[in-house]
């Protein structure tokens, strides 16, 4: 009785540690605030960037809703539809296809540069837990969204990916070796990708996640307002700035230019015209399927590996990568700054080239030619 | 008679050779470097041959007829549409004739000098000449090569841009001094 009394009490002790309710006060978190002033200080404005561009998701996304049908028969005509015939209509769209690229790639930045700057230490566990939670969670908007428009990239990608997780039952164990299928149909919701399994991504994509993501974005965002921000660097900086108002005001202004440049990207580049045509046009299950089927870009970290080397080895990196992201606040609790700003740099050098020069490792291992 | 008209229109139509002219696909993918498919100039992604819509076996005879008509223009200017041709394939086939579109199959090269400068069906800016070069879809307008597009578009829309920065700009002042204000305000409590 003893014991199990003393355990809830260490429970207790770690949560009031990592969620200190006592600092929940408008002086603690606004106007007493402060951000300390280093050469890193630009990474403090990441994640407000990332929440920008959140943002602007549930505004255009909310826009698209009134007009797009979650039918195989009619979401591809809807989607070409709200492009040419509704007022503005390419415009919220591609605003909705750049925010989702731009919002991706703050949350990344955001991610590598909170590792390196060490701003998941004691007591930031569950700041850092619940920012894991939002990068799985914006991965998974960016997968499902990626069907909806029902287009031939969009059904043959997902049919590929969802390939991809019944594959990893060869490698599994025993009873184990039936899951990846038993999830593929969970997600897929019939014998191939069709109405059932649009069906789902659609309330996945626009009610499930949303939901998920607000939650746990209102967890994040109070955490990271009960502690403060980290102080970033090893020896602590001298200087440090009001959050209130300097700089709020210096993230609105951020925020103005970052619109600014979403904006004219959206209102003066189609998002897809980096991309082959043939890929855009409706799905046909009977037509033949055009070359150059990929994932976005954000999955080239995980698609590039896929095709080069083993299933089984891309398979153990990534679950043994998906639980160090977990549990890095216990793996490298007495890792230096300069330990980890080196292990960041390399993350961000491989998301790089396998992004930007995935296709040419690919022709080069393959010995195709581009 | 509509019989012998009928069978008088599919003797024509079947006589003549009904492929479609990979020739060209293949040159524009060559050069561009970017997957292309038959609905650059047909109105069906697979091509012209199948019982799929707007594919030859599922033409209805008045399409029938117009197909027969198209196969005869062998010289500029016939006017007419073909129903397995899309916009710019029509174009192609007033502007140039079938007699000249079957000599540049050997130097499909050369379809985009003898294409019109000037034209450009879907407005984007580039010229239906230079997309057949790019690979991109020349009735498509958010399909192009995307710096093009992006110089194109960013002139065309300079007006917009402008109040967009007005826009903002205004937003952001009024912001910067609201806070400013509420700032002020909250330190003299």
């Amino acid at each position: 009785m003893k014991d199990r009394k003393s355990k809830f009490l260490k429970l207790v002790t770690f949560l009031s540690e990592r969620m200190p309710i006592q600092k929940l006060s408008f002086e603690s978190m606004v106007t007493k605030k402060e951000v300390p002033v280093h050469r890193m200080s630009w990474a403090y404005y990441m994640g407000g960037l990332t929440l920008l561009f959140f943002l602007i998701q549930l505004g255009t996304g909310v826009f698209l809703l009134f007009y797009y049908q979650p039918t195989v028969s009619d979401a591809h005509a809807s989607v070409e539809y709200i492009t040419y015939f509704v007022n503005s209509g390419f415009l919220i769209r591609n605003l909705h296809t750049w925010s989702s690229s731009c919002m991706i790639l703050c949350l990344l930045a955001h991610m590598i540069t909170t590792f390196a700057m060490k701003a998941f230490a004691r007591p930031r566990e569950i700041t850092w837990l619940s920012g894991t939670m939002l990068l799985i969670l914006t991965f998974a908007f960016g997968f499902t969204g990626y069907l909806l428009p029902w287009h031939q990239i969009a059904v043959n990608a997902t049919k590929v990916v969802l390939q991809s997780i019944e594959e990893a039952g060869h490698y599994l164990p025993g009873i184990l070796s039936t899951l990846p299928s038993y999830i593929k149909e969970i997600i897929q919701g019939e014998a191939s990708v069709g109405q059932a399994t649009l069906s789902r991504f659609y309330a996945l994509h626009v009610v499930i996640l949303p939901l998920l993501f607000l939650a746990t974005l209102g967890s994040h965002v109070l955490s990271v307002q009960l502690h403060g921000m980290s102080q970033g660097v090893d020896t602590p900086s001298k200087k440090a700035e009001r959050f209130f108002p300097f700089f709020i005001l210096k993230d609105f202004w951020l925020w103005g230019v970052a619109f600014l440049i979403v904006f004219i990207l959206a209102l003066c580049l189609p998002f897809e015209s980096f991309y082959a045509y043939p890929l855009f046009e409706a799905y046909d299950a009977l037509g033949s399927t055009p070359e150059g089927i990929k994932p976005e870009w954000y999955f080239y970290f995980l698609y590039y590996p896929l095709e080069i080397l083993p299933f089984w080895m891309v398979m153990l990196g990534m679950t043994l990568s998906g639980i160090g992201l977990f549990l890095t606040p216990w793996i490298f609790k007495n890792t230096s700054r300069k330990a980890l700003s080196i292990i960041a740099l390399m993350i961000t050098a491989y998301l790089i080239i396998i992004t930007l020069f995935g296709q040419n490792i690919y022709d080069m291992f393959k010995g195709t030619t581009p | 008679m509509k019989i012998i008209i009928s069978l008088f229109f599919l003797t024509v139509v079947f006589s003549t050779t009904v492929f479609a002219h990979p020739e060209f696909q293949r040159y524009s993918k060559s050069v561009s470097g970017r997957s292309v498919n038959c609905a650059m100039c047909h109105t069906h992604s697979d091509g012209p041959e199948g019982i799929k819509p707007d594919q030859i076996g599922s033409l209805s005879q008045e399409g029938l007829n117009a197909l027969g008509l198209a196969r005869q223009a062998y010289k500029p200017g016939w006017g007419g549409k073909s129903p397995i041709l899309n916009e710019f394939g029509n174009l192609i086939l007033n502007d140039l004739g079938k007699e000249k579109i079957l000599m540049l199959k050997q130097k499909p090269e050369l379809l985009a000098e003898a294409l019109s400068k000037t034209s450009d069906l879907d407005d984007d800016g580039i010229t239906d000449a230079q997309e057949y070069k790019d690979g991109t879809h020349p009735l498509n307008s958010m399909d192009g090569n995307p710096w093009k597009l992006f110089k194109n578009n960013l002139i065309k829309n300079r007006f917009h841009i402008l109040m967009i920065i007005l826009a903002t700009g205004t937003g952001l002042f009024g912001l910067y001094n609201t806070i400013l204000w509420l700032s002020i305000k909250t330190g003299k409590e």
